[in-house]
């Protein structure tokens, strides 16, 4: 029995891997990066607070410091043509131009020679500035096309402002030169594999999550642990208690229908439930809000939310009941959702069993059928409802997910949709491998289940 | 069948009971935070909340005063005298007399000098101050008074003056009692710093400050202000209470310095409607950034307004437009201005703000009479001088829209709209955009971005038109980085390309020479002409802050600035 | 295949619940079809900033009232169908396609039957990674950069080339080195039932949620995702039932006769299959449904222009008492949701019966 637990969750390890990297490396690949907004691109204002040049130091010091300048995997693989180093360049559009430059000339010793020129012509111009040199400059910067950097190059020697900034410029055109004429435009098809060894993010990440570190959220930089552990109380409540509920009443709804004298009351239920089926569980929601926590119609329920902080303890009823009003919808939208499915399936099971031979022996006894329904028939059909069960716990997971979003319940459901939104990647891996492993113990749990409910199980393991 | 029922009634019972509300301390006040501070390090805070709690812990030198919306200084005894020499300007401060640290020790010189070490040494958790403070080179402390000093700066900048004063001062004796940075000079922090890394006393202080206790300790968050943390229950409350003597109390002339309420709680309610729910139950005393949709509900809802007073001051932030003047379609000032006339922001107001907003011609703030030209019309929607407009650019209107020939190639009349995700305003008034330019033949792509993305396509000049608003003040009016040409080319804040040689001139001035405010007036009201003519930097509406505060207060100091409020002033109502 | 049509015709002849639901949703169909050259008042997306959230009822030219932004809500409701239409018929469709197609062959071939001799699967694992960095690493960085045609063709062509000499040398060096000639069996059936396990380890909502984060919203994205997170259902049914088929004793037959395995599926196993897979068919679509209007309710994964029912559904959000928003759109999807379920149910009644026989 364990020796089996013990080996389904094994068989579950790589799927997390898996899912976990690629979720990781599709998030690092996208552009932007942490703290990029927050340093790079302040929203400007009447007056700046601080220049362009030194917000980039800063921010090359945050990513020295949080280890984002570390390459992204063990190995890494990129034209020939592209150097590692050009990955720091700022800013991006002096970047892309060295990008397009090493592509189409392929030779990166004169690229970045020629840059380098370039930069300290800049800075000449700066202390000798000239007049008409800025849209040249620009030229300069960012084309990248040989005969346009020529021309470029052309217009602001002959501007002559100063010795020092008519001789950069005939450097910067001897450079241009030599990339003319050592250009290897093939040199981009070759592939270069570089090997990172375990300085790298993928790494430290990996290391971090197996030893409990999740890192910090991108949107909030709270501890990734710390917020869905806050949200974890509510959706489990929320869960467990809609779960309860739709059972208690799909069983007891079954046995009903099940009775030979009840025959209306199946004609009128399955149908009903068939249309509560139809409805999504979007429209639901939002019904059940619209009319039962509206003002212009009825408002029995407080409509968002989990109830807020209270200052004073209370007693652990008080604490309950009012936590109680706050779910109410949600709860009751989850089980109107969910109940049609389980009341068919157990129902199904239910009539199976009813006429396989020990209940007829039963009913032969002369039992009244309302304990043959439930002594006999209802323990075999518990069965098939562990599966169920077991099966159901993913859809209440997704179902939670919209509710919780509907009626701003501060649960995992919510914070996912939230990360996604946001963008929030490290929340977002963790929520799924979250997600996973509650899958996998609910596997656990019904196999467990299964050991307790049927003896034939014991004697085979035995 | 029985069990149902029982099983029905007691989950009914159980949903219906009555839910009791606590009994509230009437002096305490009870603010509502969107999110956790985090960190109230007075270095490295990072969100709003974080700011204005840490304003009750820490002063600066200089600081606005909410009631007045002007600069005042606070731990300065008076505004710093500025003298410009040639590269450089210095400004010269003395801390007030009576300012200490809670342990009784006078603020004094030397705390400024060890901030600005903390602010500018390498190795420590300073990202986010130390490119504010890199203008400010040396720091020259007075040998016959040990509270007065002048900060040596590079070059000037008129906002410079309120630069030097916006900082918290740390104290020195908490942060670094082993005098660990008593041997770097701040002159020697500027520039290439690389060597001092390897300092091994700026190492040892380094391990010490960059751990979490310097933004969450109660007994290291201890500065000149009025208050000290009582309580920080991470991720759901914090309080702080008032200090038993502030030195603060005890000046004379000396209105906005104030710690009123005894004690002051933050509660973390990260959801807006329930932080509304709390606000009906009379859980917090003070609400802001209430959506306009539940404002109105609220306003006609007399028992609640027994209880609050609702207030929509005029905040300093405004949404506005930047058409791109590099496309050579967008290049005439007259296709602009016919696209200005086709935004009207008078709908988009209304639909988004439900006239909580007002109209705006200019970039100054409506408010601030005194700068605002109101002798011109702001754009409104008008699509027959929209279409004579375009004619007179020439454009030709044809079948599928109107074309016109630029260097030599056909070209259609398109209009890229780019704005934030998720902005339900932006949104809005991009589709109203796209309405109004579909009705005179103008095709119009909306796309809603990332901030990232959008933050790179407007550096990148890529974009046709954009939606963004920009936080401003009514104090500080210098709109060189955002609209001068200097900063126009790619990577700088003028995304736009604005700027003609008298707009240059007229903001090298402001910047710069400007001796009298009628001067700074006229030029100002110029600018504002000229930036409607050319229509390349079209604001729309400036917003109105909705805010709630409970009746039992007053000299709530309502302000249009963040964060709109000055907790530390309120003071109970005496009862009649 | 007759026989599959003529108990589809049956249940139309005998059933009126079936016949009702086919005809409506029939009816839909054909309306949301012919939607832009109906006389509408105003179009979807039109503003009628005059008169923001207007009831229904109250206006002639606004018959179903308006939203906030004082969109026509009839027009929306229709085009919504219309958009809803347009994307879960065509994702289903495909879905159905590729997982029929994976599942049949893994129940086919099972996970011996397949055999490949040893130098062409080697080439086949060889000639991955020379894809992934020719066609699509370059061309990617070459498009992120906006550089010209020439800068993707290049590498194509050099991957065309790389492949020939690889098939060439590899053809060439199969008759020295007897070891590459041998013939090795490719687990197709575990390869796709591991595939389809991974894939539906997580909520189907909660995957294309995470995945829904990475790519620009757009339609044709939010398509493929769906795609991609759909198939392994009917992956999983078809191989089912081909296994089923496989032991069928006519089936046998053919395959003794010695049908070629495309020849077998094709006219033997799809005929049986058609009934499963319908009812699977109108059963997803109506998931379907439920699922593009929650993900354009969040707003997650559409670009916010799309005209849908989720769309219209939101703006409940802002306004609590604008039950229209939620009343109109929100109905016309039950009833799409619940004809959809009542053909799927007839279907099951039919085939599951037959195939019981």
């Amino acid at each position: 029995m364990l020796l089996h637990l013990l080996k389904k969750l094994l068989l579950a390890i790589p799927i997390l891997w898996l899912l976990g990297t690629a979720v990781f490396l599709l998030s690092r690949t996208l552009p932007g990066s942490f703290g990029e907004e927050r340093f790079l691109n302040p929203e400007a204002g009447f007056y700046s607070k601080s220049s362009q040049s030194s917000r980039e130091a800063a921010w090359e010091q945050l990513q020295q410091k949080t280890g984002q300048h570390l390459p992204l995997f063990y190995f890494s693989i990129s034209s020939a043509a592209l150097p590692d180093t050009l990955q720091n360049v700022q800013p991006s559009a002096r970047k892309e131009q060295l990008q397009q430059l090493a592509i189409k000339y392929g030779n990166w010793p004169a690229i970045s020679a020629f840059d380098l020129q370039v930069e300290k012509l800049v800075k000449a111009l700066e202390i000798y500035p000239a007049k008409g040199a800025s849209k040249s400059l620009q030229d300069l910067r960012y084309s990248t096309n040989i005969s346009d950097l020529q021309k470029a190059i052309n217009k602001l020697s002959k501007l002559g402002t100063s010795p020092a900034v008519a001789s950069l410029a005939v450097a910067v055109s001897e450079k241009i030169e030599a990339l003319n004429i050592n250009q290897s435009s093939y040199t981009y098809l070759v592939p270069r594999i570089t090997w990172n060894g375990t300085v790298n993010q993928y790494h430290h990440w990996l290391v971090g999550i197996l030893t409990g570190d999740f890192s910090t959220s991108y949107r909030t930089s709270q501890p990734v642990l710390e917020m869905i552990l806050e949200g974890i109380g509510n959706t489990f409540l929320l869960l467990l208690c809609s779960m309860v509920v739709t059972l208690i009443l799909a069983l007891e709804l079954s046995i009903l229908m099940a009775k030979k004298k009840l025959q209306w009351l199946r004609r009128l239920l399955l149908p009903a439930l068939f249309a509560i089926d139809s409805i999504p569980m979007l429209v639901l929601a939002i019904l059940l809000l619209v009319l039962l926590a509206n003002p212009d119609f009825i408002q029995l329920f407080p409509v968002y939310g989990m109830g807020y902080y209270q200052p004073i303890n209370l007693s652990f009823w008080q604490n309950l009941s009012m936590r109680l009003q706050f779910m109410a919808l949600p709860l009751i939208a989850l089980v109107l959702v969910n109940l049609p499915y389980i009341t068919n399936q157990i129902y199904t099971s239910l009539q199976a069993s009813l006429q396989a031979d020990y209940t007829r022996t039963a009913r032969a006894k002369g039992l009244p059928e309302h304990l043959v329904i439930r002594r006999h028939a209802l323990r075999n059909a518990l069965l098939p409802i562990i599966t169920i069960v077991s099966d159901f716990i993913p859809a209440l997971v997704s179902g939670s997910i919209l509710i919780e979003t509907i009626y701003a319940i501060p649960g995992v459901g919510r914070l996912l949709v939230e990360s996604v939104m946001a963008r929030d990647y490290p929340v977002l891996v963790a929520i799924i491998l979250f997600v996973l492993l509650l899958r996998m113990v609910a596997y656990a749990l019904a196999d467990a289940a299964y050991f307790w409910a049927d003896p034939r199980m014991k004697q085979k393991t035995a | 069948m029985r069990k149902i029922y029982t099983a029905l009634t007691c989950f009914l019972f159980l949903f219906l009971t009555f839910c009791s509300q606590p009994e509230r301390a009437p002096e305490e006040v009870r603010v509502r935070l969107a999110a956790d501070p985090e960190t109230l390090s007075p270095v490295s805070y990072s969100n709003a909340g974080a700011l204005q709690i840490v304003n009750l812990l820490f002063q600066s030198l200089l600081s606005t005063d909410l009631g007045t919306d002007e600069i005042k200084p606070f731990l300065a005894e008076e505004m710093p005298t500025i003298e410009r020499q040639d590269s450089i300007t210095l400004y010269t401060y003395t801390i007030r007399e009576e300012a200490e640290w809670t342990n009784g020790s006078p603020v004094t010189a030397v705390d400024v000098a060890f901030t600005l070490k903390v602010a500018k040494a390498p190795l420590l958790n300073n990202e986010s101050l130390k490119p504010q403070l890199e203008f400010i080179q040396d720091i020259r402390i007075d040998s016959d008074n040990p509270r007065r000093f002048t900060f040596v700066c590079s070059g000037y900048a008129s906002e410079m003056e309120l630069l030097t004063g916006d900082f918290f001062i740390l104290p020195a004796y908490l942060y670094d009692p082993e005098n660990l940075l008593q041997h770097i000079q701040v002159s020697a922090l500027s520039g290439d710093i690389s060597e001092l890394e390897n300092d091994k006393k700026l190492k040892t202080f380094a391990a010490k400050y960059n751990s979490p206790n310097f933004g969450r300790d109660p007994k290291l968050l201890q500065g000149s202000g009025g208050y000290t943390l009582e309580n920080w229950e991470n991720g759901k409350y914090l309080t702080l209470t008032r200090k038993r003597d502030w030195w603060g109390n005890n000046t004379s002339n000396t209105q906005h310095l104030t710690a009123i309420p005894q004690r002051v709680s933050f509660q973390v309610i990260p959801d807006i409607t329930t932080a509304l729910l709390a606000l009906k139950n009379r859980q917090i005393d003070v609400l802001e950034s209430i959506p306009t949709a539940e404002f109105k509900q609220l306003k006609q809802q007399s028992a609640f307004l027994k209880d609050y007073a609702l207030h929509t001051p005029d905040a300093y932030e405004f949404v506005y437009a930047g058409i791109n003047t590099r496309q050579p379609k967008l290049s005439d000032k007259r296709t602009r201005q016919a696209i200005a006339y086709l935004l009207d922001a008078k709908s988009a107001m209304k639909v988004t703000q439900d006239n909580y907003a007002t109209q705006t011609a200019g970039l100054i703030p409506p408010s601030v009479s005194e700068f605002y030209n109101n002798s011109i019309q702001p754009y409104s929607l008008d699509l027959a001088k929209a279409a004579n407009l375009l004619r007179a650019a020439g454009w030709q209107q044809e079948q599928e829209g109107w074309f016109k020939i630029i260097s030599g190639k056909k070209e259609q009349l398109t209009i890229n709209v780019i704005y934030r995700a998720g902005s339900i305003s932006y949104e809005n008034a991009a589709n109203i955009l796209q309405q109004n330019a579909s009705q005179i033949g103008i095709p119009v792509q909306v796309q809603g971005m990332e901030s990232s993305l959008l933050s790179s396509k407007s550096k990148q000049h890529d974009f046709d038109l954009f939606f963004r608003s920009l936080g401003g003040n009514p104090f500080v009016f210098n709109f060189k980085p955002l609209l001068h040409t200097a900063y126009a080319n790619e990577g700088g804040l003028n995304y736009t390309g604005f700027g003609t040689h008298e707009s240059d001139r007229i903001l090298d001035k402001v910047n710069g020479t400007v001796t009298s405010r009628q001067e700074m007036a006229s030029l100002l009201k110029r600018l504002q002409e000229i930036m409607h003519e050319e229509a390349a930097f079209i604001p729309m509406y400036y917003i109105k802050e909705r805010i709630a505060i409970h009746r039992r207060f007053t000299n709530a100091k309502i302000s249009g600035l963040k964060p709109n409020y000055d907790v530390s002033a309120f003071t109970l109502k005496v009862e009649e | 295949m007759r026989q599959f049509w003529q108990s589809i015709l049956h249940l139309w002849e005998a059933k009126p619940g079936f016949k009702a639901a086919a005809a409506y949703l029939m009816l839909l169909l054909l309306l949301a079809l012919s939607l832009p050259w109906l006389p509408l008042p105003y179009p979807p997306n039109y503003l009628d900033l005059a008169h923001p959230y207007l009831p229904p009822f109250k206006d002639i030219v606004h018959p179903l009232g308006t939203d906030g932004l004082g969109r026509d809500l009839l027009s929306n409701v229709l085009y919504g169908a219309r958009t809803s239409f347009m994307i879960s018929v065509p994702v289903m469709l495909f879905a159905t396609a590729i997982g029929m197609l994976l599942g049949t062959t893994a129940g086919f071939f099972g996970n011996d039957s397949l055999q490949q001799p040893r130098y062409s699967v080697l080439f086949w694992l060889l000639s991955f990674p020379a894809v992934l960095y020719f066609a699509v690493y370059l061309p990617l960085q070459v498009y992120q950069l906006e550089m010209e045609l020439t800068y993707i063709i290049l590498p194509v062509a050099a991957l065309t080339g790389w492949l020939l000499l690889m098939w060439l040398l590899l053809n060439a060096l199969q008759r020295f080195v007897p070891f590459l000639k041998l013939k090795m069996a490719i687990p197709i059936d575990k390869v796709v039932m591991r595939l389809t396990e991974a894939l539906t380890s997580i909520p189907r909502f909660v995957l294309i949620l995470a995945l829904a984060s990475f790519i620009p919203p757009s339609l044709f994205m939010l398509s493929l995702l769906l795609i991609f997170t759909i198939w392994p259902a009917t992956a999983r049914l078809s191989r089912a039932e081909m296994l089923r088929i496989k032991q069928l004793p006519y089936f046998e037959a053919a395959c003794s006769i010695g049908n070629r395995p495309f020849q077998l599926i094709w006219r033997h196993a799809l005929p049986n299959l058609a009934g499963p897979i319908l009812i699977a068919f109108t059963f997803g679509l109506g998931g379907l449904l439920t699922l593009e209007s929650t993900l354009s309710f969040l707003n997650i994964g559409v670009p916010t222009s799309l005209v849908s029912w989720g769309r219209t559904i939101s703006g409940i959000r802002s306004n609590t008492s604008a039950w229209w928003l939620v009343v109109f759109p929100g109905g016309l999807l039950s009833l799409t949701i619940m004809a959809l379920y009542t053909c799927s149910y007839y279907f099951t009644q039919v085939f599951s019966q037959k195939g019981r026989r």
